[in-house]
C-alpha cells in the first residue's frame, strides 16, 4: 500500500469516531500547550532578565566589592564575608596596575533622600567619578537634559530619570537647575543625625530601563566621589568598577584572579558574564523542571492514546481480518495504526503549540502587560513591576514540541499497532 | 492443464480448549483453470477449514496445500499476503468496510496491491458496471441491499485480476430471488470471462449450479458429481 493511501485510510478511521478522536487529541493538546506556554514564558523571562542586566552591566567590566551587604558580590564572587575587609577609594591605584585593566573607579553608595521645598524623595545616593563612570557606562550614563560635567564642583548632582519623573507622566519632581537638599541619616554618629548639604541638579539621565543592579539606574542620584567622601565622612568605598581592555573570558578570569590576589583573596570580584551565566543556569533549571511537569501531562495523553487504540483494535478486529484477506501485509496494518496515532499527535501538537502560545501571551499580559498581541494596561504595570516579559517561542521549542507530541503518540501506539499487525487473518475474520 | 489449486492429503487439527478437533482428515482436491467447483457439506464437515486453507488464511497441520504449485506451508507472512492478493474472496456476510462507498470498497483491494489512484478509479467503475452496480457505486454498504452488497464484494474480489474466486456461502445471507441473480452473475463470470471459481456451500440447489460438486463429510471428501 502506498504511503498516501495508508494515511488516507487512517484518516477515514479517525473521522469515523470524531468525538473519541477529538478527546484523545485534546489530551495531546493540553500536554503540548502546557509545555509550549511554560517554555516560552520562561524563555521570555530569561531574555528579559539578560537584556535588563546587560543594560546596567557592561560585559567588559568587573565589580570589586567587599562581599558584604551587596547582592551581586555574594552571588558572583567569593569574598571575605564578615572578615572586616575594607575597600578604599584609593585602592583603584592598586587595581590600575594590573595588566589588561584600562581604568577603575570607586563608588560610595548610601540610602538617603533628595528634598525640594516640601517634596522629599527617598533614593540611593551614589558617589562616583563622573568622568570615569561616564566613560565606562558610555551608553547609559548619559544626560537627557543638562550635562554630566567632566570636572564637577562639589555641589553638582545628576539624577536618574525616574527620580525626576517618577510616574512617567511628566510630573517633574526634580529638574535641572533646581537647588535641592541632599539628606543622609548618619547612623554611626552618636546620637544619630541627619547630615545634609545643598546642591544643584546639573543633569537628568536619559531613561535606562532595566534593574540597574550595578550600572547606572533610573532610580538613583549621583554626586561627585570627592563630595561623597566628605559628606559621608569616609574613604571606604562600596565597590570599584574595573574596566578591561577586552570582554574575553580568559582576560576576565586572569584579571579577577589578579585582583583577588592583590587584596589577599578577601575582595569579591564579580563579572557581568558570571552573573548572567548563573542566572541563565538557574532559569534553565527552572525551565527544565516546569517542562518536566508539563511532560507528565503529555504522558497521560499518551496513555489515553494507547487505551483508545486498544479499544479501536478490538472493535476493528474483523476489519483487520478483511484487510489481511485482501492481501494487506502485517507491516501495513502496523503502519495504519501508527499513522492514526501520528495524525492525532500532529493535530494535537499543532493545536497545542497554537494554544500554548496564546496562553503564554495571556499570562504575559496579565503579569506584565506586554504580550505579543497588545499592550493593555501596559506601562503602569510595567513601571510597577519594573520588568516586562514577552514570551519567546524558539524554533527549537516549536520543533521539539511537534516532534515530542507526535513521538509520544506513536510510542504509545506501538503496542496496540503491533497487536493489530499480529492478528491471524482466520481468527480476525471469525471475530464477532 | 496444471492445477491452480491442489490439496494433497490435507489435514488440519484445531485445539478446542484442550481437546484436539480434526477438522480435515486427509483431503485430496484439484482445481484447474476455468473450473467452477462447489464444495458441498453440512456444517462441521470441514468445508470452511478447507476454504481457509485454499485462501491461504491458515496453514495445514499436515499434507500440502499447493496454490499454483507453491506449498503455502513454506511461505512466510509477507509471501502469504502477496499470495492472497491473487485470490478473490467473497464472504457470506459480505465483509465490506462500512465507512467506505461501494467504489471505495472495490478500490481498497487495489490500493492494497499498490495500484495508482487514477487507475483504481477507472478499474473500480468498470468492475461495478460488470456486476450491475454502476448507478449505486457511491452508496455505502448500509444503503445497499444484501444482494447489492454481495455484488460489491464480488467486484472487490475481482479487483486484482485474481487466479480464482473463493466464495463462502455467497448466497447464504440473501433472499432467494436475489440469490438467483447472484448465481447468474457468478456463472456468467465463469462462462464468459473464464474466471475460476471455488464455492463453499451447504445449499444443494446452489451446488448444482457449479460445473462439478465435491461432497464433504466429517473432514473428508466423500464423493464428486459432475453436473
Amino acid at each position: 500500500m502506498k504511503t498516501g493511501d495508508v494515511f488516507s485510510y487512517s484518516f477515514s478511521a479517525i473521522k469515523l469516531r470524531k468525538l473519541r478522536a477529538g478527546l484523545t487529541t485534546l489530551g495531546v493538546v493540553i500536554g503540548i500547550a502546557a509545555i509550549v506556554a511554560l517554555l516560552s514564558i520562561t524563555q521570555g523571562l530569561q531574555d528579559t532578565i539578560s537584556a535588563q542586566l546587560q543594560k546596567g552591566f557592561a560585559t567588559d567590566t568587573l565589580i570589586v566589592s567587599t562581599g558584604r551587604g551587596f547582592g551581586i558580590g555574594a552571588m558572583g564572587g567569593v569574598g571575605g564575608i564578615n572578615s572586616g575587609f575594607k575597600l578604599f577609594v584609593n585602592d583603584t591605584q592598586t587595581i590600575n596596575k594590573i595588566d589588561n585593566v584600562t581604568m577603575s573607579t570607586a563608588i560610595i553608595e548610601r540610602f538617603g533622600s533628595i528634598k525640594l521645598g516640601e517634596t522629599v524623595w527617598n533614593t540611593t545616593i551614589m558617589g562616583v567619578d563622573f568622568a570615569k563612570y561616564a566613560s565606562i557606562y558610555s551608553s547609559t550614563f548619559v544626560a537627557e537634559s543638562g550635562v554630566i560635567p567632566q570636572s564637577p564642583d562639589n555641589e553638582t548632582i545628576v539624577i536618574g530619570k525616574r527620580v525626576s519623573d517618577p510616574w512617567k507622566n511628566n510630573t517633574l519632581l526634580f529638574n535641572i537647575s533646581d537647588t535641592v537638599e541632599i539628606i543622609w541619616l548618619n547612623a554611626t554618629a552618636r546620637p544619630q543625625k541627619n547630615e545634609n548639604y545643598t546642591g544643584h541638579i546639573e543633569g537628568v539621565l536619559k531613561e535606562i530601563g532595566g534593574f540597574g543592579i550595578v550600572g547606572p539606574s533610573d532610580f538613583y542620584i549621583y554626586i561627585p566621589i570627592s563630595q561623597a567622601q566628605k559628606f559621608f565622612g569616609t574613604d571606604e568605598c562600596d565597590m570599584i568598577i574595573v574596566k578591561l581592555n577586552s570582554d574575553n573570558k580568559a582576560v576576565i578570569n586572569s584579571v579577577s584572579k589578579a585582583i583577588k590576589e592583590a587584596f589577599s583573596n578577601q575582595a569579591s570580584v564579580t563579572s557581568a558574564t558570571a552573573v548572567l551565566d548563573i542566572l541563565s543556569s538557574v532559569i534553565s533549571t527552572v525551565q527544565l523542571f516546569l517542562a518536566g511537569i508539563a511532560a507528565i501531562s503529555l504522558l497521560v495523553a499518551g496513555i489515553g492514546i494507547m487505551n483508545i487504540m486498544i479499544v479501536s483494535l478490538i472493535e476493528r478486529t474483523r476489519e483487520i481480518g478483511i484487510l489481511k484477506a485482501l492481501g494487506m501485509k502485517s507491516r501495513t496494518v502496523l503502519l495504519i495504526f501508527l499513522s492514526e496515532a501520528a495524525i492525532i499527535g500532529l493535530l494535537g501538537a499543532a493545536i497545542g503549540i497554537g494554544s500554548g502560545w496564546v496562553l503564554a501571551n495571556m499570562v504575559a499580559i496579565l503579569f506584565s502587560g506586554r504580550g505579543a498581541f497588545t499592550q493593555l494596561q501596559g506601562d503602569q504595570a510595567a513601571a510597577a513591576g519594573g520588568m516586562t516579559i514577552t514570551p519567546v517561542l524558539t524554533p527549537t521549542v516549536l520543533l521539539g514540541a511537534l516532534v515530542f507530541g507526535i513521538g509520544v503518540s506513536i510510542i504509545f501506539a506501538l503496542y496496540p499497532a503491533w497487536r493489530a499487525s499480529k492478528l491471524k487473518p482466520v481468527d480476525a475474520l471469525r471475530y464477532e | 492443464m496444471a492445477a491452480i489449486v491442489e490439496a494433497v492429503n490435507l489435514k488440519k487439527t484445531y485445539l478446542l480448549g484442550k481437546v484436539p478437533v480434526e477438522a480435515l482428515r486427509g483431503v485430496n482436491l484439484k482445481v484447474e483453470h476455468g473450473d467452477f467447483l462447489a464444495i458441498l457439506g453440512p456444517s462441521g464437515s470441514g468445508k470452511s477449514t478447507l476454504l481457509n486453507l485454499i485462501g491461504a488464511l491458515d496453514k495445514p497441520t499436515e499434507g500440502k496445500m499447493l496454490i499454483e504449485n507453491v506449498d503455502i506451508s513454506t511461505l512466510n507472512d509477507n509471501q502469504l499476503a502477496d499470495l492472497r492478493r491473487r485470490i478473490g474472496f467473497v464472504f457470506q456476510f459480505f465483509n465490506l468496510i462500512p465507512r467506505f462507498t461501494a467504489r471505495e470498497n472495490v478500490e481498497l483491494s487495489m490500493s492494497i496491491a499498490d495500484m495508482s489512484k487514477a487507475e483504481r478509479k477507472k478499474h473500480a467503475e468498470d468492475l461495478l458496471e460488470t456486476v450491475g452496480l454502476k448507478e449505486r457505486m457511491n452508496h455505502k454498504p448500509t444503503e445497499l441491499s444484501g444482494g447489492e452488497q454481495q455484488r460489491v464484494a464480488i467486484a472487490r474480489a475481482l479487483a486484482n485480476n485474481p487466479r480464482f474466486l473463493l466464495m463462502d456461502e455467497p448466497t447464504g445471507n440473501i433472499d432467494s430471488k436475489t440469490a438467483n441473480e447472484i448465481i447468474g452473475l457468478i456463472k456468467r463470470l465463469n462462462e464468459e470471462k473464464g474466471v475460476t471459481i471455488i464455492m463453499v456451500t451447504h445449499d444443494q440447489h446452489l451446488a448444482t449450479q457449479a460445473k462439478r460438486t465435491v461432497q464433504m463429510f466429517d473432514g473428508i471428501i466423500t464423493g464428486e458429481i459432475v453436473n
